[in-house]
């Protein structure tokens, strides 16, 4: 068991290792290919899969 | 022939006899050594020093209601000595009225003399009479003794009555016979006291895997399966307990090491950085593009925070991190909302005026945001600020990291003690399960 959890625990910190270095996060983003260069002149030609959005107007 | 000689060869000395009591032939396999002999076929318990057999009890039971799983004459290797099975008793405590029965196997080599094996629910143990007396004494408020240097708990203390008795006995083993036994614990060893009368008789047991008997006596089958935890059955957690916890503290003292040397390795330089206004009532495309920012170094995170002066309001900004040359995008999209007011219970705040995310695996070149801001309509002109950092270290994999460490270690634990508990709970120390008498706190 000792062995195990030796062999785990190599495995999480280098999992960690790798997250670090990679620069992995826990963000939700959405990668998009090719996007033309075209948007720089008309940035409202190009709309984002998170465009369309309906916001909670609460608060207490 | 002398004790320290060679062990015995596999010839069987077997004397032949019969019993006065039915006739049928005996064999009496430890000779002199002796004391009594049991017929398996009338049951007479007899005398094995008498010449003449002389019947001491006679006892009425089947021989097949209880069989022994080792079969009388077996032989087999116990620690590097070949022992044969002789005799066969069970043995009956009462706890709360309830019958627990063990089986005990007379062991009998001609130079190393008796050794028991004893066998409660599938859990074995090697058995062998002390030569010193141990040491009584009080450990942490319970009575315990002291043997070789090792502290024995107690553990349970019983009247044990013979209840069937078959093949031969180094004493004068009777059915009905009752002695206080008392055992301590100390894993995987158990020290046993029998008291009769005056003569107290201590025996030290060591738990023996069944399998390791199957194997020893070259048995068929398999040997019953343990049911429930025994009383000196070693923990197979508790060694590994301490060591578990020995490693985690290695691990954790390691990622702290990493946690330090990433954040002052990272980067974590301004990338861009830029003020804007969002006017909520004016009409037409709100979206835009910043100008192009350089994002050097190895492929890691972007870290894009957002500012804004939301006042019992919200701003939602459609973000795209494109990269002028490749044309890859990463969408996301974040909200900034800030309330705060005052009720019964008095003041409350909820969200926050700023907000920030990393955005993974970035890799270098250079690239430009599209930003979209939406809003309520009517709020006014939100002002907020976008600032880009890169390559910051994200502190919540190493939370997630020591979570993930500590969980088995945590569980290893938790099984140990439940372990411990399940062990206790057949003593008579036993751990309260739980307070259920209500009689006493009606005052």
């Amino acid at each position: 068991m000792r062995n195990l959890y030796m062999i785990y625990g190599v495995i999480v910190l280098g999992l960690l290792g790798m997250a670090e270095y990679r620069g992995w996060s826990l963000a939700s983003v959405n990668e998009v290919k090719n996007v033309p260069r075209s948007v720089r002149d008309n940035p409202g030609s190009y709309r984002s899969v998170y465009a369309v959005y309906h916001h909670y107007t609460g608060g207490k | 022939m002398s004790a320290g000689g060679p062990n015995p060869p596999s010839t069987p000395h077997v004397k032949a006899m019969n019993c006065p009591g039915c006739g049928a032939a005996l064999s009496l396999r430890s000779f002199t050594q002796a004391v009594t002999v049991v017929c398996d076929s009338c049951h007479s318990i007899l005398d094995a020093q008498d010449p003449q057999l002389k019947i001491l009890q006679q006892f009425k039971m089947a021989t097949g209601e209880n069989p022994p799983l080792i079969p009388l004459g077996a032989r087999g290797k116990i620690r590097g000595t070949a022992y044969e099975a002789v005799g066969f008793q069970r043995r009956t405590i009462q706890v709360e009225g309830i019958p627990y029965s063990w089986h005990e196997y007379v062991l009998f080599n001609p130079y190393k003399g008796f050794r028991y094996l004893t066998e409660y629910n599938g859990h074995w143990n090697d058995t062998a009479s002390l030569r010193a007396l141990p040491t009584l004494n009080s450990y942490a408020g319970q009575v315990s003794v002291t043997y070789l240097g090792e502290t024995y708990r107690h553990f349970q203390t019983a009247q044990a009555s013979t209840t069937f008795v078959l093949g031969e006995f180094p004493w004068q083993v009777r059915v009905g016979e009752t002695n206080e036994v008392t055992d301590y614990v100390s894993p995987p060893r158990v020290l046993s006291s029998e008291r009769s009368g005056n003569e107290v008789t201590w025996s030290m047991g060591e738990y023996i895997a069944g399998r390791d008997i199957w194997k020893a006596f070259a048995m068929p089958g398999d040997p019953p399966v343990p049911i429930g935890v025994y009383e000196n059955q070693p923990s197979p957690f508790s060694t590994n307990t301490k060591a578990i916890w020995t490693i985690f503290g290695a691990f954790a003292i390691f990622l702290l090491i990493m946690m330090v040397g990433f954040a002052s390795s990272a980067r974590d330089e301004q990338a861009f950085q830029g003020a804007y206004i969002f006017d909520t009532s004016a009409r037409g495309e709100s979206s835009f593009v910043t100008d192009p920012f350089e994002l050097q170094g190895r492929t890691s995170t972007l870290e894009l925070s957002t500012t804004t002066n939301v006042d019992n309001s919200w701003i939602y900004l459609n973000y795209a991190l494109i990269n002028q040359d490749t044309g890859q995008a990463y969408d996301f999209g974040r909200e900034v909302s800030y309330y705060h007011g005052y009720d019964s219970d008095g003041s409350w705040t909820e969200g926050s005026r700023s907000d920030s995310v990393a955005i993974p695996s970035v890799p270098p070149g250079t690239y430009f945001l599209r930003v979209e801001p939406e809003s309520d309509s009517g709020h006014g002109t939100i002002h907020y600020e976008i600032t880009a950092k890169r390559d910051v270290p994200q502190f919540s994999f190493f939370g997630i990291a020591l979570l993930a460490l500590l969980v088995p270690a945590a569980l290893i634990t938790w099984r140990s003690i439940n372990f411990e508990h399940l062990r206790w709970a057949e003593s008579d120390h036993a751990p309260m399960e739980s307070s259920t008498d209500s009689g006493g706190d009606d005052d």
